[in-house]
Order: structure tokens, then sequence, then C-alpha cells
């Protein structure tokens, strides 16, 4: 093929723009010609990420599209920025653990899933789920593996901060190569935010905590002078997790309602 | 039922737009609370700067204006002349109000001009990747300062003692904390006190934590802008008597 189009869309933090900034880097040293742009909001955190990557082996005159030929995306809230992009011809990556198969664009093409964040949270860790796409993609578009892990150290270099973590990464990495993606039959997208506010009862108080609001910043956990509060399994927005209250611990103090910033949480005393 | 969020925010917009743990998310709120106890909902009219204060835009459910970088505190003011009833408040980062607007605040100062200015410094440019500031303290590493903030450089702008020194003797200036959210929600409701009622100038300056850009979690984050407190004194500025 003389032009291949990437579209990669996630959210900001998720690291999409790294992911697509060594792909860009692994194909110019193949002698390809690459065009690598982003284009994100104003936020740091938590708004939709774009990235286009073209590679062609002529010179590229304009580094945007109107139709992709893969779409990779990783963030269900990115695609209805993206979804303008797909035809009958694209292939989806997408994935499966946090996004559903009926949210993404309708087409009658090959889509392919690949559970990216439960296998960083239940393998790696969390943070390892960017690592995991960018070594399946450096499988489907024929990069070679030692190559693309070399560019990225490079990038990361800074960010493992520990020999452990730094050899955690490279098994992330070489995981997702030897990925198979799964086809027809996909993951459940487990790692959802939950919808329905959480009221607990007890103790003469009642906790009410709000999922649908909650960026799990962790600001109430610190701030809870008698340790009621800790993580749960439920999720917030950004699906980090929700924290869940002790009642016969909690003095009703209300700082967790004084410092949360999104107004997700609150304690109070009933009549 | 409970009520969590103070009656002039605009549920529709939430969650909103700033980044886990945000400083601007509880500043904000509390400003909520503040306007919503003094009952002072349909006078306000919010002005944002550019920087991470923009993303407060669409926050609250009153007028709220979206300034140049660094001339929210010249268009609030000329707002407050054209409708000397409203209630102005000028919303913006250290790097709005010390760098690129620094000459508009300290000339609004030196005016007296009945408006209230909330600056909310947490030693970085957040928005763009957290480079360094007026604000950030000598030795702190930035993107723009990776072996620290020069040593031989003046350390941390000091804003409200310089305003002090231009400003009216009966203007409120004063430094306040998000670390304590209750104090810092009084001198919120004095620094709207000052315009409203005596018709003067107010300036508050309130520290404030960037997890995305420090690169801490919660505890670390609240551990920092304990430590700021060394370098920025918190309370009220008096002006001395000559």
């Amino acid at each position: 093929m003389s032009e291949l189009k990437i579209l990669l869309a996630g959210e900001g933090g998720q690291g999409v723009q790294t992911i697509a900034e060594v792909l860009a880097e692994a194909f110019a040293l193949e002698g390809k010609e690459v065009s690598y742009i982003p284009a994100f909001g104003v936020e740091q955190r938590g708004t939709p990420s774009v990235a286009y990557l073209i590679v062609s082996n002529k010179e590229i005159r304009y580094p945007k599209f109107e139709l992709a030929d893969y779409l990779i995306i990783l963030q269900k809230r990115a695609i209805d920025t993206v979804k303008s992009y797909s035809h009958i011809g694209a292939k989806i990556i997408f994935d499966s653990s946090t996004i559903s198969l009926g949210d993404l664009p309708k087409t009658e093409t090959a889509v392919f899933g690949i559970p990216a964040t439960q296998i960083a949270i239940e393998q790696f860790y969390a943070k390892a789920f960017n690592l995991i796409i960018l070594g399946k993609l450096a499988k489907v578009f024929g990069l070679d593996q030692d190559k693309v892990w070399e560019l990225l150290f490079g990038q990361l270099k800074s960010k493992f901060k520990t020999k452990e973590i730094e050899k955690q990464a490279e098994r992330a990495f070489r995981f997702g190569y030897g990925f198979v993606f799964e086809v027809k039959k996909y993951s459940e997208p487990v790692f959802q935010p939950s919808k329905h506010d959480i009221v607990v009862k007890g103790f003469g108080k009642t906790a009410k905590i709000i999922p649908a609001r909650c960026k799990g910043c962790g600001l109430c956990i610190t701030k809870c002078p008698v340790a009621a509060l800790k993580n749960s399994k439920e999720l917030g927005v950004y699906a980090t997790p929700v924290p869940e209250i002790d009642l016969e611990r909690c003095i009703n103090c209300g700082n967790c309602r004084l410092f949360c910033p999104d107004g997700a949480i609150e304690v109070n005393k009933d009549k | 039922m409970i009520e969590i969020m103070p009656k002039c925010w605009n549920k529709a917009t939430k969650p909103d737009l700033f980044c886990p743990g945000c400083g601007h998310g509880i500043v904000l709120k509390h400003l909520g609370y503040a306007i919503d106890t003094m009952e002072i909902r349909d006078k306000v009219t919010l002005g944002i700067d550019i920087g991470c204060s923009l993303l407060a835009w669409n926050f609250f459910n009153f007028d709220t204006v979206q300034t140049h970088h660094g001339r929210t505190a010249p268009t609030m003011l000329g707002y407050k002349r054209a409708q000397p009833e409203r209630i102005a408040l000028a919303y913006m980062g250290d790097g709005g109000a010390y760098a690129i607007g620094l000459q508009s605040i300290l000339h609004a100062a030196m005016r007296n001009e009945p408006i209230t200015i909330i600056v909310v410094n947490n030693e970085n440019y957040a928005m763009t990747g957290g480079q360094a500031s007026p604000t950030t303290e000598t030795g702190t590493i930035t993107i723009t300062t990776p072996l620290g903030k020069a040593k031989d450089s003046v350390g941390g702008l000091k804003g409200p003692e310089l305003v002090r020194m231009m400003a009216d003797k009966n203007a409120y200036v004063a430094r306040t904390t998000m670390a304590n959210p209750i104090v810092m929600q009084n001198m919120i409701k004095k620094a709207i006190k000052t315009q409203a009622e005596t018709n003067n100038f107010a300036f508050l300056e309130i520290l404030s934590i960037c997890p995305t850009n420090w690169r801490t979690n919660a505890k670390e984050s609240l551990h920092r802008v304990v430590e700021m407190e060394k370098h920025y004194p918190l309370g009220e500025f008096l002006k001395e008597d000559k």
C-alpha cells in the first residue's frame, strides 16, 4: 500500500500522543515518509486527544485526512470526535475492557478488540495500558519490536523511577506484541463508571457518594482524620476507584465534603 | 435529600473540566458557598483569565466573562465603572496575575478601584504543562527549570505584599490557602464585602495545589501546599501608619 492513514483517539493523560510519536519515529527509521500531528483540547486531563498519523512511500503534502485506514479507539468519550473518520474499508482497534461494541462507529468492517485496561490492571500496573496497545500496534504494522522498545525507552526513560517498573513496562510491551486480537467475541466492558449514587445509612449518619462526579483524586481519603474512607471497587467518571465509607469509624467532621473539588461526597447526621 | 453542591453551581456541567484533585475545584466550590450565603448570586459577575482558570467558564449559574490573558482586572474594573451596582470578581491564576497582568493589578490597586481580585497561586503555568511561573520558588524543578529554579534569581513573587505597598489603606489585601477551606471561605466573603459595602479594592491570593504538574499524589500535594506557607506567609496585610 502506498499510503497508510492511522487515527489514534483517546483521552488526555492516556498516552495517545506518546504512542503516536513512537510509531512515527519507528516508521521513519524504516525509511518511510511520516507525518504526525496531535490535536487536543485546552485541558490537561479528561478531554479527547487525537493523533493523525500518515505513513507513505511518497512525499506527504497535507497532514490531515478525512477517512482513516486504521482507527485506534482507547476511550469511549473520544468516539464522538472521531466517528466521521470511519468508513467501510476501515479497521477499528479498540480497548474492549472499557468500550462495548455497540458504542463503536457503525461499519461493516473488521473490528479488533484488546482488553488493555484489564490486562494492565490485572497483570502489570494501571499505567502500562498504553504500552500494551503500542506493543500490539507495532505487531499490526509490522515493526521490529526491539527497535520500537528502544524508541519508547528513550521517550519514557525519566518516568521509570525504579528498575522494577522498567522491567514490568518491557514485559507489558512485549505481552502486547504477542497478544492475539479478539475478533467477534469480545471481553466484557467491565471498567465502566458507576451510574448510580451510593447512599449509605447507619450509626445515625447518612453518607452520599456520587461516582458520576468522582475523579479519584484521593483528597478525601488523605484528609479523613480517622481513616474511615478507602478505595472501593466502584469506578468514577475517569474509571478510577470511588471511595467507600465506614460509618462506624466516621466522626462526621465534614473534611471530605470540604476538600472534595467535585462535590462528590457528603456525610450528614440524621435528624 | 442531601445537597452537596452550592446552589449557584451549574449542575449540568459537572464533572467539571479540571484535572482530578485540582485546587481550582475546591476554591470555586467555596466561592460558590460564599456567594450562596451572602445571597448575591443575582449581582455577581465573574471575570476569568486565560490559563487553567478559564475552565471555570461554565462552572456557575451566573454571568461569567472570558477576558484576554492578564486583562481580567482592567476588563472587570471597566465593567464595574459602567455597572456600579454589580459586584465584579476577577478570578485568575498566578501566571496571568503576576507575569502578564501585573501592571493592570498594580494600577487598579493604586486607583483603589472597587473590584475583588482572586489569584490562585499554584506555582506554575499548569495549562501548558507546568512551566516555571513568577511564583515558582528557588530550587523547584519544573519542565523549564530541570536543574531547579536558579538560586540567584528572585524566589517566588509575593503578590499581596507588593499590592499592599500600592493600595489604599482601606483596601483589603490578604493571602490564604486552600488547605484550610473554612478560613478561605471567610476571607473570600471578606474580600467580596470590601467591594460591595465599602467600595474599596480587594486582593486575595490563595495558595493551591496542582497534582498533575507537580506530579504528586493527594498526600504529597497537601504537604507541599503547607510547605509553601514558609515562603508565602498567610494572613491579612494591613497598611502600616507612617
